[in-house]
């Protein structure tokens, strides 16, 4: 039940405000530093690489002023899993093995196995710094305006660019409205003595717990479209063409730096695959 | 059928904005995560707004949801596998279009199309587990029994169902089979999984999955199209 009582204040990670420089930046370079970050990342390979990586990321979270253990207390509840998984991976490992140093018929550990665990590990501590360093550092509303303006563009082309920011700002600015609603979902049915919660093996009782809640909120959240399509179309919305903002966001100097930083940082994780680094 | 919308676009824009809102709830406070005993943890109710888009909204919603869903269990993930962008976010772009597809191409189907269109599948899936059973013993064995029993199942609910409930019940469990298949193809090509750990995971997640699916997504598009028919304007 107490999981439940936090859902109005749902977002995408808490805003940390620190002030830092990373605070300051336009949502916009946050926003293609994630997407470049992860590029980085998934073109980084092996050992030196992805440690340099990851200094490199501590460096920006504590730029960012951010507490590493908050960053990092999301996966506290998934330990056990995350170390049952890496142990399975190494144990039954199938790729190319490398050096092989212990064979029991369906067990063998090897380099490869253990490289493909410590690298995955690695690049899971990177993401989820790297997604911190957005979340963390950015409000939603800020969040929500930098996407509509780096799709905007698209409308030029032809596609659907305006629809498409104005699907995401509905869907953040209903998030907490819905969060709110399945509370109340939630709260109304365990006052009628439903939705006792189950342990990990009361499968069918999870499963039908899970169909009580999404079924009404489905359906709520179609009533919802109804009565919000009646106030845009009272309110003469035209679509996208010709609208203003009142907030502009301006990109300066620092966002073009940081912005070439990321550019920099792929590249040099491109061209570090090319060298024969362990 | 009723006269043309008049808000039809923007309607569908808000339906889309309001999907992916659920779909961001589930995935990121993890209600839409089921809890099992098995090595992948959670299975997932999360892609059922996806399917929803695309059986009533068409593919491009659905599309569009999908991606929400890929980004939410990405940002949410608690496990090295959905950190990877290529196994939380790519597979999960084809939910929405291909439940939107089935949908399309079984809404006027009767009866007996239905029982053609079964019979032809369980002579496919028998072929795929004979094809299996010649490995894996065991595996083959249990992928034959599990396709006869689906596919009796189906046949005896079809005598009884209306074939429109039937069709949106297939393009549910289709879109939702898509997600099982291709994360888990995709964690196996990326080495997260062996194959043997993938065909577990699937056989124990997936069809789950897929009936849970089915079943919310009838009841959820009857309820709707319920709102839908009611005279507007004067619901007070």
């Amino acid at each position: 039940m107490a999981s439940y009582d936090t859902l109005r204040h749902v977002s995408i990670g808490q805003y940390v405000p620190t002030g830092s420089l990373v605070h300051r930046l336009d949502p916009r370079s946050k926003l293609l530093w994630l997407m470049l970050g992860i590029v980085a990342l998934l073109t980084a390979r092996g050992y030196w690489v992805n440690i340099g990586l990851l200094l490199f990321i501590l460096g920006l979270v504590r730029l960012a002023r951010l507490p590493l253990r908050y960053v990092l207390s999301s996966v506290r509840p998934a330990l056990p899993i995350i170390t049952l998984l890496a142990i399975m991976q190494v144990l039954f490992y199938a790729g190319p093995p490398g050096t092989v140093w212990l064979d029991w018929g369906l067990v063998r550990i090897s380099s490869g196995g253990v490289r493909l665990m410590m690298v995955s590990l690695l690049r899971f501590v990177d993401l989820l710094c790297l997604t911190s360093l957005l979340t963390n550092t950015t409000t939603s509303g800020a969040i929500t305006q930098g996407i509509e303006s780096l799709l905007r563009p698209l409308s030029a082309v032809g596609l659907p660019g305006h629809q498409a920011a104005l699907i995401v700002s509905i869907a953040l600015r209903f998030l907490p409205i819905l969060g709110e609603q399945m509370e109340a979902i939630v709260q109304a049915q365990h006052a009628r003595g439903a939705l006792v919660e189950h342990g990990r093996w009361a499968v069918v009782a999870n499963a039908r717990r899970a169909a009580q809640l999404i079924v009404p909120l489905l359906v709520d959240a179609y009533r919802r479209a109804d009565e919000l399509v009646l106030a845009m179309r009272a309110r003469c919305y035209q679509g996208g063409v010709g609208r203003t903002y009142l907030v502009q966001l301006v990109f300066t100097g620092r966002d073009w730096l940081a912005l070439s930083a990321a550019v920099a940082l792929v590249a040099l994780t491109i061209g570090l695959r090319l060298l024969p680094i362990p | 059928m009723a006269p043309r919308d008049p808000d039809a676009g923007i309607r569908r824009t808000i339906t889309a904005g309001l999907l992916l809102a659920i779909t961001l709830l589930l995935t990121l406070t993890r209600i839409g995560m089921i809890p099992v005993p098995t090595p992948a943890g959670n299975a997932t109710i999360a892609h059922i707004p996806a399917i929803l888009g695309g059986i009533l909204e068409g593919p491009l919603v659905g599309l569009i949801v999908g991606l929400g869903f890929g980004f939410g269990s990405f940002m949410g993930a608690t496990l090295p596998l959905f950190k990877d962008p290529l196994v939380a976010v790519v597979p999960r772009l084809l939910i929405g279009l291909v439940s939107a597809w089935v949908y399309i191409a079984l809404r006027k189907a009767n009866r007996r199309t239905l029982t053609i269109m079964i019979g032809v599948l369980l002579v496919l899936l028998l072929a795929f587990s004979y094809q299996v059973g010649m490995i894996t013993l065991w595996l083959g064995i249990v992928v034959a029994v599990v396709t006869v029993g689906v596919c009796v199942g189906l046949l005896i609910w079809l005598g009884k169902e209306e074939p429109g409930i039937i069709a949106l019940a297939i393009a549910a469990a289709a879109g939702s089979l898509t997600n099982t298949v291709l994360v888990l193809a995709m964690a196996t090509i990326r080495g997260y999984f062996g194959a043997e750990m993938a065909w577990t995971v699937g056989l124990t997640h997936g069809i789950p999955e897929a009936i849970v699916s089915a079943v919310i997504v009838v009841a959820v598009v009857s309820a709707v199209r319920q709102i839908g028919s009611r005279q507007r304007g004067s619901r007070i």
